[in-house]
């Protein structure tokens, strides 16, 4: 579903992925961990489009296209979707609408009629009681005033109604409490089908307790330096990341 | 360069021939004032953003033109738009003429209208601006609500610019009794393509322990230019709130003047101003706390896209003894473009011991982590401008007073801001 080959990118003067690789066919999870400036964030961000990341080198293909051809928008609605590690406030945009919003623009893009108004509010209603989200939630400003828990269920409330094909969660685990951890979970756990995939960006095992991954990767200085199933992650929590910038300098 | 001088001579001609209806002393007198103090000029210190050039020159052209003030037909069309989508009773002012049967139509239970020639008011010195207005004045109207009444009362100042350029005066006196409850929406309008100059005093008097509501609306076409000077005085413990939404004109210049001179007194009022290629758009608000416990407050937005620009100026005075005195003011600017310009002041003078007043203006553009983040949901990059500039305006928009006006508002704010992010203007905004 998606392959990385060798990724070069850069923000600015300071270069971040340096010949990045990877490849993870739908079905997968895999968790993509590292020490903090390894660059797990920058590889969500260039996967989702943003421009401020410049592509100095490498390719990226999404189901056999050059994904890094299209806008940020074209990946969203071809199943691709970026969890933020930082859910933005959007004061004044209503939650709902944003949803209906991304929803409509995934269905045009597939040739559908907009969703069914009552339908969409009773799915949305469904969705929000299984993560523990008050469905008032709807009716406010997009993350405006949320804590951070609730950002993080609102963002896996989005990412439930548009049911990606490939979710990129960007450390949807830092900072919440163990009700939450369980909720955003179920919601991943929710997700997994053979015909998706998921890259779970994270810092702590925590979260994998929770969704198990078939691919653990380590991340340090712009490259993956290990690979290996779910013992790996295992491994760091009881070592930390000192080994692996070790082993990335040797 | 130098703003071109009104011609007073021709004005003076023009005066002279207006209908002979009671008001003649009263032009005259306007006329003499103005004469004596001409027009300001950007070396005034309310006006140095704002020259007056446009007008003065389409003032001059109608007034050497005869300064014709033939009622047009309505433009039905226009009207019918307007109040079908707008819950209200209406009273129609076009290019300065009354409409009769609007007047009739209106008139009921609780509500008094009747013509300032019936009863002429002595002349009171006034701004330059209001000056020329009472000088060329046809008639104005004085609406007295005097009880309970069931729908808004509108006010429609329409224009139709015909053939040259041209000239409207209009004058409306409002006064809400004591204890009474009453809402209005002001609506200007115009159509046509010849330059097209109005020029609106309003004035409302809200009674001791009245509750009023007011919405006024400009969307007149991106051609023309207009200014106006609203008048408000409350009496004790009354309220007010009030909104005003400006979407065209080329140059259009707003003077609030709130005078809070009874004690109890609360008046919150709020602008919306959205600005394209070649529009200049200038509110000058003033709020007069003369004594306490008062409260005031404001908040402007703006949204400003290509080569355009705008003025807030708000100023608070709280007099000596105006203890208990709350106000406050605010004004935010998005700015899409980097050919927009935006001049912001608040101003506040505190003459009295105990009281509160904040204020605060910003300027600032889209938040492009807001936009990326709208677009990694599939919203394309102008559905996301569209999407963050309505957020920007939503506050707003959901603050006017009165409920029955706001998917008006809506609608219309939304038409302007998609008209603001397609134009050529924005070309860079979409790259």
């Amino acid at each position: 579903m998606l392959e990385i080959d060798n990724l070069e990118s850069r923000i600015g003067d300071s270069e971040i992925l340096r010949g990045l690789s990877l490849s993870v066919k739908a079905g997968e999870v895999h968790a993509i961990m590292g020490p903090n400036g390894s660059g797990k964030s920058t590889l969500a961000q260039v996967i989702a489009g943003h421009e401020d990341y410049e592509v100095t080198g490498g390719t990226v293909t999404y189901n056999g296209h050059d994904l890094l051809d299209l806008a940020p928008e074209e990946r969203a609605r071809e199943g691709i979707f970026l969890g933020f590690q930082y859910p933005v406030e959007i004061p004044g945009v209503n939650n709902a609408y944003l949803l209906k919003a991304a929803v409509n623009a995934k269905r045009k893009h597939q040739g559908l009629g907009e969703v069914d108004a009552f339908e969409f509010l009773k799915l949305a209603r469904e969705k929000m009681a299984t993560l523990g989200m008050d469905p008032k939630f709807l009716n406010r400003g997009v993350n405006e005033g949320f804590s951070g828990g609730e950002k993080k269920r609102n963002e896996i409330l989005q990412m439930a109604m548009l049911e990606p094909s490939l979710a990129i969660l960007d450390e949807t685990d830092s900072g919440l409490d163990i009700d939450a951890l369980k909720a955003v979970a179920a919601g991943v756990n929710a997700l997994r089908s053979p015909e998706r995939a998921i890259i779970l960006v994270t810092h702590y095992q925590r979260l994998l307790d929770y969704v198990e991954p078939d691919f653990v990767h380590v991340l340090s200085q712009g490259r993956i330096v290990r690979s290996g199933d779910k013992s790996l992650a295992l491994e760091l929590e009881e070592k930390g990341y000192e080994w692996v910038r070790e082993a990335a300098n040797a | 360069m130098k703003q071109a001088s009104l011609s007073i001579d021709g004005l003076r001609e023009v005066v002279r021939q207006l209908p002979a209806n009671g008001l003649a002393p009263l032009r005259e007198a306007a006329l003499a004032h103005l004469d004596e103090n001409g027009l300001p000029t950007l070396r005034d210190e309310d006006w140095k953003y704002t020259d007056l050039s446009p007008l003065i020159d389409i003032s001059n052209r109608w007034l050497s033109a005869g300064g014709q003030q033939r009622p047009p037909a309505l433009p039905a069309d226009t009207i019918a738009t307007i109040t079908s989508s707008i819950d209200a009773n209406w009273l129609v002012i076009c290019n300065g003429t009354i409409d009769e049967n609007s007047v009739a139509a209106v008139r009921r239970d609780g509500i008094e209208i009747s013509r300032f020639s019936e009863a002429p008011s002595p002349f009171v010195k006034s701004k330059p601006l209001a000056d020329l207005n009472a000088a060329l004045l046809q008639d104005g109207l004085r609406i007295r609500v005097t009880g309970s009444i069931e729908k808004p009362v509108g006010i429609l100042i329409v224009d139709r610019a015909g053939d040259s350029a041209a000239v409207a005066q209009s004058c409306v006196e409002i006064a809400v009794a004591s204890g009474v409850s009453a809402e209005f929406i002001e609506y200007h309008a115009s159509e046509g393509n010849a330059d097209h100059y109005a020029n609106t005093v309003l004035s409302i008097a809200v009674g001791d322990g009245a509750d009023v509501k007011h919405v006024r609306i400009q969307n007149r076409s991106i051609r023309h230019v207009q200014t106006g000077r609203t008048s408000v005085a409350l009496g004790r413990d009354a309220r007010l709130r009030m909104a005003s939404y400006d979407l065209g004109g080329s140059l259009i210049r707003n003077d609030i003047d709130i005078d809070l001179g009874e004690p109890g007194a609360d008046v919150a009022f709020d602008g919306l101003y959205l600005a394209g290629d070649g529009q200049h758009i200038d509110n000058h608000t003033r709020v007069d706390h003369h004594v306490g416990p008062a409260t005031s407050s404001q908040e402007y937005r703006g949204i400003l896209n290509g080569n355009c620009r705008c003025v807030w100026n708000g100023k608070a005075i709280v007099h000596k003894g105006a203890d208990g005195t709350d106000a406050s003011q605010a004004n935010h600017n998005l700015l899409l473009s980097d050919k927009a310009e935006i001049d912001t002041k608040p101003e506040l003078e505190i003459y009295a011991d105990e009281v509160k007043c904040s204020h605060g203006t910003t300027v600032g553009q889209l938040d492009e982590t807001a936009l990326f983040y709208l677009r990694t949901r599939g919203l394309d990059k102008r559905h996301a401008i569209q999407v963050l500039t309505h957020a920007f305006a939503a506050d707003i928009v959901q603050r006017a007073p009165v409920a029955g006006v706001k998917d008006a508002i809506t609608a219309i704010v939304e038409d302007r801001l998609a008209e603001l992010i397609e134009a050529d203007a924005a070309a860079d905004l979409l790259s």
